[in-house]
Parts: C-alpha cells; sequence; structure tokens
C-alpha cells in the first residue's frame, strides 16, 4: 500500500519504513520556531526539563512579530525578557525589530522550513509550512520546549484528504479566494479536524509561492492538522539561495490512501468574501457589492507577501482610496518590504493613500497596530473574523483576498476587482 | 472514579471565549488562568472566578470544543485551575486536544453525549474503562479509553514531567 506524501514524511522522520493513519510516532523536528509573547515561556520550560542547551542552536528559530514595536510599557519589558533569553541561550537565528518578520513568513522565506521534513512553530498558522512540502504544525509552548530539549514532536498519523484542483486561474483570482472557497464547502473547524489536506493538480502546479502559502496558512481553520503542498519546480526555484539544508522532492504514491478526495475547478471560481463572525459564512462578491466599510487592511501571514502587494499596486495605481476608509498595509517581512519598495510598489500606494506600517503581525490578532473599535466595519485580507478578533467585538470583520480589498477601497463600498481592467 | 457535576456547552466553545485577548499575554498558571477562564463564553462567567466558582468537575460538549484557532495553553491550564477533571464531547479542535494530551486532562471523544445530559447533572467517569454515568438520571454511556501514550503522559502528570523523567533516566523518548 502506498503512502502519502504526508505520511512519507511521518515516517522518514521517525526512522520507519512506513507509517499508518492512526499510529502515534515521535519524529525529528527540523525547525521549532517561537516568537515574542510565548518565547520566554518555552525557554523556561525547556530548561525545566533538565537540559542546558538546546538540541540545535541552528534550529530553534526566534521572531519577534506579535508585540513589536512595542506600544506599550507592558510589551517593551516583555519584549526585553525576551531578548535576554534568545541571547542567554545563544539561537543563531533571531529576528528582531529590524530584521523582522511574521514567524510564519520568516520560517519559509528565510529556509528554515525544508522539503521533506517537520517543522512547529508555537502559532496556530505554522500550518503555512506546508507551501514548500513540508509538514508544518502549530503546538502549544510544552512542545516546543520539549522539541528544543529533545529534536523531537510526537504525532498521531493523520488520515489524508486529497483537493485535487483544476482549471485556469482568472484575473484577481488568488489563492484566498480558493481557500474561502474551500472554506464555504467544508465549513469552519468541521469536517475536516484532524485531517491532513493536500493540494495537488494542475491549478496547483501553475499557482506562486505566495498563494501556496496563503492555502496551507489557512488549513487550520479548517481545523486540519497541515496542509501539504508536494515540492515542484516552484518550490525549487523558492528555495534556491535561501534553504538553510539540503532537501530532496518528495510525492504522494500513485495508490495512496485518501479518505476523501475533493476535486475544484477554478475557472469559475470568482472573488470571495467570508461575511462578520464566521468563517465559513463565505459568498461571491457580487453578494455584497455596495456594502460599505471604513477600514481596509492588507498584512498578516496569510496575505501580506509581495504577490499581494503586486495586485493591490495594479489596482490603486493612479487612484485614490476613498476618503471614507482608512487603508492600512502591513507587509509579512522586512524582505517584502524592501522588494515591495525597490519594485516601486510603495509609492504607487501612499500615492494612493495607503497608510504603511512596520512589518508585525499588526491588528489581525487584535492586540497591536490598527485594531478595531466599536461600529468599525472591516475588509480584511488577514484570517480570522470572529467577533473581537481585531479588537472590539462590536466591529465588524469580512474577509477577502487583496485584490478586493484594493478595489473596494477605491469605491468605498464592496467592490468586483473585475470591474478594474486587469 | 472521578465524580462531581457538570457544565453542558454546545456548540463551537472557542477557545478565544474561554481565554479572552487581554489574557494571552499572561503567563501560563492554573490557579491566575482559572479566574477568567470561559470569562467570554457566557455573561455568567465574566467576572473573577465566574467559572470557577461553579465548583463544575467536567463539561460536556458538543462539536469542536475549544475551537477558532490559539495554540496557546492558558485554555486547558485555566480550565485544570478551575477545577476540570475531564472533558466530554463530540468532536475537539485539534490544537487544544494536543494541549489537554500533553497536560494530563482528559478530552474524551463521545458522539452525541451532550443530548443526555443537563447542568448541574452528578457524573461519574472511570478514566481506566471509559465508563460514564449520569448518576443524576441514571443513564450511561461508553468511551474509548485513552490511548497507550495518551495514559502514559497522563499517568506522569502531563508531557513535561513524562519527558524531565526519560532525561533524567537517559532513556529515549521515543
Amino acid at each position: 500500500m502506498g503512502m502519502t506524501i504526508t505520511e512519507k514524511i511521518m515516517a522518514k522522520q521517525s526512522g520507519r519504513d512506513s507509517v499508518k493513519p492512526g499510529e502515534l510516532v515521535w519524529v525529528d523536528i527540523e525547525s521549532v520556531m517561537t516568537m515574542d509573547y510565548l518565547g520566554k515561556t518555552c525557554f523556561d520550560k525547556f530548561k525545566s526539563l533538565g537540559k542546558t542547551e538546546v538540541f540545535n542552536k541552528d534550529k530553534v528559530i526566534c521572531v519577534s512579530d506579535h508585540l513589536i514595536p512595542p506600544p506599550n510599557q507592558k510589551f517593551a519589558n516583555m519584549l526585553n525578557e525576551w531578548r535576554e533569553v534568545v541571547k542567554e541561550n545563544d539561537i543563531t537565528h533571531f529576528y528582531d525589530l529590524g530584521r523582522q518578520g511574521i514567524a510564519h513568513q520568516i520560517m519559509v522565506e528565510q529556509g528554515h522550513v525544508l522539503p521533506g521534513t517537520v517543522s512547529i512553530g508555537t502559532d496556530s498558522h505554522a500550518n503555512t509550512y506546508g507551501a514548500v512540502g513540508a509538514v508544518g504544525n502549530a503546538v502549544g509552548v510544552t512542545d516546543a520546549a520539549v522539541a528544543m530539549a529533545t529534536g523531537k514532536a510526537w504525532f498521531r498519523v493523520p488520515d489524508s484528504v486529497k483537493f485535487h484542483i483544476t482549471g485556469e486561474w482568472q484575473p484577481w483570482i488568488m489563492g484566498k479566494d480558493l481557500s474561502l472557497h474551500i472554506m464555504g464547502m467544508m465549513h469552519w473547524n468541521g469536517h475536516l479536524i484532524y485531517k491532513t489536506l493536500e493540494y495537488t493538480g494542475p491549478a496547483i502546479a501553475s499557482l506562486d509561492m505566495a498563494g501556496r502559502m496563503t492555502l496551507c496558512n489557512m488549513t487550520v481553520d479548517l481545523g486540519a492538522k497541515n496542509g501539504i503542498i508536494a515540492p515542484d519546480k516552484t518550490t525549487a526555484a523558492y528555495l534556491d539561495g535561501v534553504a538553510k539544508g539540503e532537501w530532496e522532492m518528495i510525492a504522494s504514491d500513485d495508490d495512496a490512501k485518501y479518505e476523501a478526495v475533493y476535486e475544484i475547478d477554478v475557472t469559475n471560481l470568482g472573488p470571495t468574501v467570508a461575511k462578520p463572525d464566521k468563517l465559513d459564512d463565505t459568498v461571491p462578491v457580487e453578494e455584497l457589492v455596495g456594502t460599505k466599510f471604513n477600514k481596509a487592511f492588507v498584512g498578516t501571514c496569510t496575505n501580506g507577501r509581495l504577490e499581494d502587494i503586486e495586485i493591490m499596486a495594479k489596482i490603486l495605481k493612479d487612484k485614490q482610496v476613498h476618503r471614507d476608509v482608512n487603508m492600512m498595509l502591513v507587509p509579512a517581512s522586512q524582505t517584502v518590504y524592501l522588494e515591495a519598495l525597490r519594485k516601486g510598489y510603495l509609492e504607487t500606494l501612499i500615492m494612493a493613500g495607503v497608510a504603511i506600517d512596520t512589518p508585525s503581525c499588526a491588528a489581525c490578532a487584535g492586540i497591536h497596530t490598527g485594531v478595531a473599535g466599536d461600529g468599525d466595519i472591516v475588509l480584511s485580507a488577514g484570517n480570522r473574523n470572529m467577533k473581537g478578533r481585531m479588537g472590539s467585538k462590536n466591529a465588524q470583520i469580512y474577509l477577502t483576498s487583496p485584490a478586493v480589498v484594493a478595489a473596494s477601497a477605491v469605491k468605498g463600498e464592496i467592490t468586483d476587482p473585475r470591474t478594474f481592467a486587469a | 472514579m472521578i465524580k462531581g457535576k457538570c457544565w453542558v456547552a454546545d456548540d463551537y466553545v472557542m477557545s478565544y471565549n474561554m481565554i479572552l485577548q487581554e489574557y494571552w499575554t499572561a503567563p501560563i498558571d492554573p490557579e491566575e488562568n482559572s479566574k477568567w477562564v470561559m470569562a467570554g463564553v457566557d455573561e455568567a462567567f465574566n467576572k473573577e472566578n465566574g467559572f470557577k466558582d461553579q465548583g463544575y468537575t467536567f463539561i460536556v460538549a458538543a462539536h469542536n470544543f475549544a475551537g477558532g484557532g490559539k495554540s496557546i495553553e492558558h485554555v486547558v491550564a485555566g480550565l485544570m485551575g478551575a477545577g476540570i477533571k475531564a472533558v466530554f464531547a463530540d468532536s475537539f479542535a485539534r490544537l487544544q486536544f494536543r494541549n489537554a494530551i500533553n497536560y494530563g486532562l482528559p478530552f474524551v471523544t463521545c458522539k452525541d453525549i451532550v443530548k443526555g445530559f443537563e447542568t448541574g447533572d452528578e457524573l461519574s467517569y472511570d478514566p481506566a474503562t471509559g465508563a460514564i454515568e449520569n448518576v443524576t438520571k441514571g443513564t450511561e454511556f461508553n468511551s474509548v479509553p485513552a490511548a497507550p501514550f495518551v495514559a502514559d503522559v497522563g499517568a506522569a502528570g502531563g508531557l513535561m514531567n513524562f519527558v524531565r523523567d526519560k532525561i533524567a533516566k537517559g532513556e529515549p523518548i521515543g
């Protein structure tokens, strides 16, 4: 019996010839990520296990992203403690303010995640790592501390579900639209709890790395254990000169067993929006055209990448953000920020009236820059829209793609980006 | 055998509401986290020790308990600090399911269990056999006992103790 890519990775990383869904395995971890507001606790827990040095100083990746730059003294003090503990443990890779990025972007962009391996992080969107053909998994600080000490984490081998994606991507349609479409189809944290989701097919082969990262990122919000896309030429080109180690191509066997297979043709997929409060309450943009909003936000580990900023710049070139809308862009990392600057996208966006903030998680989790207040209606390219997610419980959050956010920002009401020339 | 009264929840009790945003950056500590656990789930719990003072030992829930994302351990630590000894549900969100195993708090999958319970019912639960009895209503339910690894971690008092012990003895963990 063949194995899926996730089964193969779990077998290889646990030193077995094969594994089956349901088995419990301890796997070798490629990289362990932790970040500012939980990192000190990770290190404290790690120390309490009786080890003095982490399993590999090059493979414990530390990132400041939720609290930077500190907006208040509480966060400033937490960051100071965090910096001290990273220094004490002599960690090689520390992405702090000035070299920062959202942890999941950093992990992939800086090559800490390698195809065919397992990496974990203490933030729920660690599923993003599947975009380069790795098992990426979100854990609590306990698992991270154990991995820091031992280089290992336990897993129950998940059942696999395949999404076979075909057809041609139409202008202005993005990975986010597919992600939200699947959310509506499968229901938020519903039928896919504990599963591994594998995206395959010609429309995945033709999808750029940014789109792949969006797709895998949001598998956690489908309730899945991980989402994965087998490495291919696009992956190899992306990791060229970046990967922090050697890696090999890996793919599911032809006779691998899937619990379910879903077919989706993207040719007819349109811009998709999740209505406030529930991620799976998704509709085609046409149903919401004309809906007023007052805040527009693009950023996060879901949609703060160069390709996302490029599409915004295309739409907003020589246009103006509507005067009733405050629009913010927060690039996902300093690397993304610099590249967007060099390509002229940021100039275009600033001319259009977009505020640009230094890379961080920003308002996505409601604890940093740009939070929503009472009565705000936010059109966001982020990943969650439950009440209170971005601040006030009396705010409404519509989730959609950067293309829809940009087009709508011009009109001051939800707008189909396909009304703009591609 | 564990005995006590239960609180019955609905679908989609979210981690976000179990531990509100303002407490995410607090230390992970059962006593501390239990003061405000469940504060966003029900208005009645939205005061200091609001949930804890109810004296529940069990939670009985429907689908996707502790969902909505968030891998923070304050959720499970808060429940334990509030005196919860086991949670029974149709399904659990995986991030907190994992944390519960790592903390040795039984999250027990038991289909349709919510239909046979009301808040305040007295329960008894035998972790060794998986038997759940609603003493108030005189009904019985079966659940699958914990898998060997989960039981071992639980017996050790959580993954930290489990791993610390292996490291101290120089034994491989897996």
